[in-house]
């Protein structure tokens, strides 16, 4: 079998088993499943927005989530406040998550490495304390409760969040075309750049590349999928609330990226999907479920510093050079061309 | 005369009690080959970072074709059409080398776009296979830049400054590393890049200097020791004493500047 049947056949084979979730899971076991896969998705959304500044840009953020709490709010706000119905509601908490990371962004691109980490890690205390403290418009820690409007209504038919099957795929068509514009972002002539930052800050600015201006789009885009996945989030659970944009919901992101593989597109999602099985499995019976990802993610470090799909990577180029028969030169990384 | 190509007045930038460029003012006409020579620590690496923008002076002025370019930012320098190698080889270590000439080539516009396939743009592709013919790494166009070896860097930092289509191109040291064959084929080609473009070259072999220099300016503790073609300087008896009579001893080098 050469690498890229295999990775076809994966690919057809993961996207089957995505469809099925709703009569597979139950069939199988409980329809807890469907939420939990519903929740994955979204996490790792979330996960993305971190891997595209961190793997793709070279930036380090522990502070995505204050942009995900942006999309909450927006969201749960937008609903419980202005009376909103679905749509503008979902797009107010994107565009409220975008605004605040440009508005951050303008700062925090300046600085670079760890002075960059601990500028985001900043704005995301601010703002986690400020929404704790103005507990009257958004509930503080007890969050604020909503109820679902409906996402279409055609005629006498109604489509709405409520029912577990739709919303499962609502989800999963969302997270869908994020993660398709993430790719298409990555292998456009921008993507391009970004990479070339990440590598090498110093060459980019000189061929001409505008290393501000393209770090504070990343920044914004970042913002964007922790917006969606936020929105998301608030429509799932049908409540908004601070303790989502406290910085440990960030650097749960970050961790989940670095042992999925940071700078691949599948690596946020591989982290998340661990993770959250691990604490589904492990929580009902251990309360320390957190060690258990802390030796994973201590342990993936040390052996496997891109990942897990990384290691996956490697072991993939390693079957191409095998087959160097091929006429096509192996595929080096997935990073650029997954 | 006309406008020179590249102009200083009164340059100088200190690094705490160190001046490593002091008080320079330089005027290089277009259409030739300079070479920037002397000793090191003789500020020629810090003459490059002021023109290209990687340090602003602490006083004077750099004039890029009549233009005020002082205290520009590299990348609107590098639009301007100054384009720079580095003296330690820097290239974009985990991009493949063709990837490293296709955003090289990329970053001269203004605008990248962010949704089109960049696979797709069949002028650039034919472009980066042009440039890696050109500079002989076609057969590694898909390695990693990080994994080429320390010859064929400095050769992909050529490509690079090639498919930049540069109009004045500053080489630092461009053929430090290479082996005899390597330098031979660089020199080759930066001869030919000569013919279209102005270039001012940092270079430490006088074999080269001297096979591809119109003019030679040479460098000492910051300021100007002594300037003309390749003929006088030859014949210059402080250049000959300082630093042309034994080039490849180092230490040799280093007593000059405390001579």
């Amino acid at each position: 079998m050469t690498r890229r049947t295999i990775e076809i056949g994966m690919a057809a084979s993961f996207a089957a088993f995505l469809i099925a979730v709703p009569w597979l899971i139950p069939a199988l076991t409980d329809n807890f499943w469907v939420s939990v896969i519903t929740e994955i998705l979204i996490w790792s959304l979330f996960a993305a927005s971190a891997n595209l500044l961190f793997g793709y840009v070279g930036l380090l953020s522990f502070g995505q989530a204050l942009y995900f709490g942006f999309g909450m709010y927006g969201v749960a706000l937008g609903i419980d406040h202005f009376g909103l119905s679905f749509w503008p509601a979902f797009g107010l908490g994107i565009v409220a998550a975008m605004a605040m990371a440009l508005l951050s962004g303008v700062f925090a691109v300046r600085l670079s490495w760890h002075y960059f980490a601990i500028i985001t890690v900043v704005f995301s205390l601010i703002f986690y304390f400020l929404a704790v403290s103005m507990k009257p418009l958004t509930g503080g820690d007890d969050g604020i409760n909503f109820s679902l409007p409906p996402v279409f209504r055609f005629g006498g038919a109604v489509w709405s969040l409520t029912d577990p099957t739709f919303q499962y795929f609502f989800v999963l068509a969302a997270v869908t075309v994020c993660f398709f514009l993430m790719y298409r972002v990555i292998n456009s002539p921008l993507g391009k750049g970004f990479l070339a930052i990440r590598d090498n800050d110093l060459r980019a600015s000189l061929i001409g590349l505008n290393v501000y201006v393209l770090r504070l789009i990343a920044f914004v885009m970042a913002g964007f999928l922790a917006g969606v996945s936020g929105a998301l989030f608030a429509f799932f659970g049908r409540y908004a609330s601070a303790t989502y944009m406290f910085y440990q919901v960030s650097g749960e992101a970050v961790v989940w990226t670095i042992v999925g593989g940071a700078g691949t597109m599948f690596g946020p999602l591989v982290g998340t999907t661990l993770f959250i099985v691990i604490r589904e499995i492990v929580s009902s019976h251990w309360e320390h479920h957190s060690l258990i990802v802390g030796l994973m993610a201590i342990l993936v470090v040390i052996f496997a510093p891109k990942g897990i799909v990384g290691l996956w990577n490697g072991w993939m180029t390693r079957l191409g050079e095998r087959d160097a028969a091929a006429s096509v030169p192996p595929r080096l990384t997935l990073r650029a061309d997954p | 005369m006309s406008e020179p190509v590249l102009r200083t007045e009164n340059l100088t930038r200190r690094f705490g009690g160190l001046t490593a460029v002091d008080n320079l003012s330089i005027s290089l006409a277009g259409g030739r080959v300079h070479a920037i020579i002397g000793p090191n620590g003789a500020g020629k690496t810090t003459f490059f970072n002021l023109v290209s923008g990687l340090l602003g002076p602490d006083s004077g002025r750099v004039f890029f074709r009549g233009r005020d370019i002082t205290g520009c930012k590299p990348h609107e320098i590098s639009r301007m059409g100054i384009k720079r190698t580095l003296q330690v080889k820097s290239v974009f270590p985990e991009l493949s080398v063709a990837d490293n000439l296709w955003i090289t080539r990329q970053a001269r516009s203004r605008f990248l776009h962010p949704f089109r396939s960049a696979a797709s743009d069949l002028q650039a592709k034919s472009d980066v296979e042009r440039t890696l013919g050109q500079i002989g790494l076609t057969g590694l166009a898909g390695r990693p830049a990080g994994t080429l070896s320390y010859g064929d860097v400095a050769m992909l930092e050529i490509g690079m400054a090639v498919i930049s289509e540069p109009s004045l191109l500053l080489l630092d040291e461009p053929t430090c590393g290479m082996s005899p064959a390597e330098t031979s084929r660089a020199v080759a080609k930066i001869r030919d890049l000569a013919r279209t473009i102005d270039i001012i070259i940092i270079e430490h072999d006088m074999d080269v200097v001297f096979g591809i220099a119109n003019d030679i300016t040479v460098l000492a503790q910051g300021a100007i020791l002594a300037s003309g073609t390749p003929a006088e300087i030859a014949d210059d008896e402080r250049v000959r004493e300082a630093y042309l009579g034994r080039p490849e001893d180092e230490d040799f080098v280093e007593e000059a500047i405390h001579a």
